[in-house]
């Protein structure tokens, strides 16, 4: 099968996976009212749950697990390293420390907007100071040392988590948990405008590197003698994939091992060559996480499960079986 | 769970009793008193301090608040519950779809049973779930039930927004009655200090400021962590075990926390005198921990822990 066509049969099962998020949940809708539903010609609630409940959280899902795997993919490349992912240099705990600290700290002011800008701000943050170490340590964008940066201000962040929470009021400790554990329920359209006006460019930026991300993957050394502009590559592949990990962090939560697993399961199937593992990543990482969006807002129905349990259950035999294949 | 002495209940079953009866037959005496008649339209505002209207008194109401629901019961409008949380308990509701956590409900099976009134929590500036549902057009009336005031303020809101306020009346003033007779109950008693758990591990336990705490002294009691700010105070064992409270008073039933038992011979639990001593007493967590129509139950079952003397009286 030629990469053009795996890219369709991707894309279609991503469309499907929209259209069985859709389909299913706490209401079960049959094909016809779905449609009837997006064509706004269903009964008055259906059309509600249609267009402004299901579609748009189908939507953010996709997008968060688009811009994951595709982050998860770069980082795995510059890093050098197969059990990175998006999170690797401290930007969930960062995300976190700033949601969690709106929450427990902003009382009447902590709408879910100001979270998810807190959020962003955390992540942001995060990476600013985990590549101002790393500068301060050494040699910048050094793998061995932002690794170790990322480890020790993930540690930090940890323990500011801890100490918020333990100041928090009951209410404000059960929304800082459930906002760790990821959620894609407060999807709005105009968050996925927002969040789209950042990804679209951001994962276009990531398709427009994947040579030089082929050569970095090889060593940095091979890249700067085939012509790779190394640092200015690396700056711009770290900038925009911590960008777009930042971006799904302040929507919807962490999300745990899809940008593990989704970049391996491509490399396994189809190869390393980025040019077609990043566009995969994207399309089977959207796929992936509507599906496990769909299984926690059904399996336990009208109870919701975090999507990040979901993601994590199906993850985690996968990573110990990726262990265990490496060790072999 | 009821007090035997059947005289005790005479108020508030009469209360209940007019207001089913009056439930069954509502046009009537809405119309005949002319406040909220059956189809005009009412205006209330909720605790978070937004005004709720109504076109007419509602109909399809869905509360998130197991308080709030108990509270719709006792009015007499139980038959207009269409839905439930997965922590609503009792004959009235389970036959009820439910749509979830009080909290995190599925909004889906919300807006799917077509509720004109959603009771929700009051969550300080959390107000994700509220915008959500208005913004799909169904009004929500945001309740906070922290203290005995914010209990008689929902009745009475809750009264207007059904359009019975005459059981809501009638309600609030058998409720007063017998929490004033508790009261008078134990006027000439000691008031021992009281521990009461609201949870063991961490320990937590009723700040000054929750209806819990208020129905412990309408019963006779001091709350032993009265010097608390917050509602719910984590506090240490260690703390516990040196003030010594003369009784420690655990809340047992569906959501009760640890048995007694367990609780007596635990490390640091131990050392508590009133544990050792027979004076760790429990009571029903469905009437206790319930800001609801329950209240002047919770009053009674608290005092008949901490002073059994009064027993019935």
């Amino acid at each position: 099968m030629k990469p053009l066509a795996r890219l369709a049969l991707l894309a279609a099962i991503a469309v499907a996976a929209l259209l069985v998020a859709v389909r299913l949940g706490a209401v079960p809708l049959s094909l016809r009212q779905v449609m009837d539903g997006v064509r706004g010609t269903a009964d008055p609630t259906t059309v509600a749950i249609v267009r402004r409940l299901r579609l748009p959280r189908a939507v953010l899902a996709a997008m968060v697990g688009g811009s994951l795997a595709a982050s998860g993919a770069t980082f795995q490349a510059l890093l050098r390293n197969p059990l990175a992912e998006p999170y690797i240099l401290g930007i969930s705990g960062g995300a976190a420390v700033g949601a969690v600290f709106a929450i427990a700290l902003g009382g009447t002011l902590a709408s879910a907007g100001v979270v998810g800008v807190a959020a962003l701000a955390g992540a942001v943050f995060a990476v600013l100071l985990v590549f101002r170490l790393a500068a301060v340590v050494g040699r910048a964008l050094d793998t061995r040392i932002l690794l170790l940066a990322g480890v020790v201000v993930g540690a930090f962040f940890n323990a500011c988590i801890l100490l918020a929470l333990t100041f928090a009021d009951a209410d404000a400790f059960r929304s800082a948990i459930f906002w760790m554990m990821g959620s894609f329920s407060g999807a709005t359209w105009r968050g996925i405008a927002l969040l789209g006006a950042a990804m679209v460019p951001g994962m276009t930026l990531l398709l427009a590197l994947a040579r030089p991300l082929n050569l970095l993957s090889v060593g940095e050394e091979t890249a700067a003698y085939l012509g790779t502009r190394v640092e200015r590559t690396k700056l711009l592949a770290y900038g925009t994939a911590s960008l777009l990990t930042a971006g799904a962090v302040a929507v919807s939560g962490v999300i745990g091992f899809v940008g593990l697993v989704v970049p391996h399961v491509v490399r396994m199937l189809w190869g390393p060559d980025h040019r077609f593992l990043i566009p995969a990543s994207v399309l089977l990482g959207a796929a992936f996480v509507v599906l496990a969006d769909t299984l926690a807002r059904t399996a336990a129905a009208p109870t919701e499960l975090p999507v990040g349990v979901v993601t994590a259950f199906v993850g985690v035999p996968f990573f110990v079986w990726l262990l265990r294949r490496r060790a072999a | 769970m009821f007090p035997t002495d059947p005289k005790r209940r005479i108020p508030i079953a009469a209360a209940l009793a007019a207001a089913l009866l009056a439930g069954c037959g509502g046009r009537a005496d809405d119309r005949a008193r002319g406040g909220a008649a059956a189809d005009s339209s009412v205006s209330v505002t909720d605790d978070a301090g937004r005004t709720v209207t109504l076109p007419r008194p509602a109909r399809r109401i869905v509360a998130l608040v197991p308080a709030a629901t108990e509270t719709v019961i006792a009015l007499g409008a139980g038959e207009r519950l269409v839905g439930r949380t997965a922590y609503d308990r009792g004959v009235m509701v389970e036959r009820l779809p439910s749509v979830g956590g009080g909290l995190d409900p599925s909004i889906e099976k919300l807006v799917s049973l077509h509720p004109d009134l959603v009771l929700g929590w009051e969550t300080t500036g959390r107000t994700e779930l509220r915008d959500r549902l208005t913004a799909l057009g169904i009004p929500v009336f945001s309740v906070k039930l922290e203290d005995t005031t914010d209990v008689f303020r929902s009745i009475r809101s809750l009264g207007r927004l059904t359009g019975r306020t005459d059981a809501a009346d009638s309600l609030a003033t058998a409720i007063r009655g017998e929490l004033d007779a508790v009261r008078a109950s134990v006027a000439a008693s000691p008031r021992p200090s009281v521990f009461f758990l609201v949870w063991n591990d961490p320990p937590m336990t009723a700040g000054p400021k929750t209806f819990v705490s208020q129905v412990i002294e309408i019963a006779g009691g001091r709350n032993a962590f009265a010097d608390q700010a917050a509602l719910w105070p984590n506090v240490s064992l260690e703390e516990i075990v040196r003030r010594q409270p003369d009784f420690v008073v655990v809340p047992i039933g569906e959501q009760g926390t640890v048995r007694l038992e367990a609780l007596k011979t635990s490390v640091g639990w131990r050392e508590l005198r009133a544990l050792r001593e027979g004076r760790g007493v429990s009571v029903p967590s469905q009437v206790v921990n319930q800001p609801g129509p329950h209240l002047a139950e919770a009053a009674r079952a608290v005092r008949d822990a901490i002073h059994p003397e009064l027993r019935g009286r």
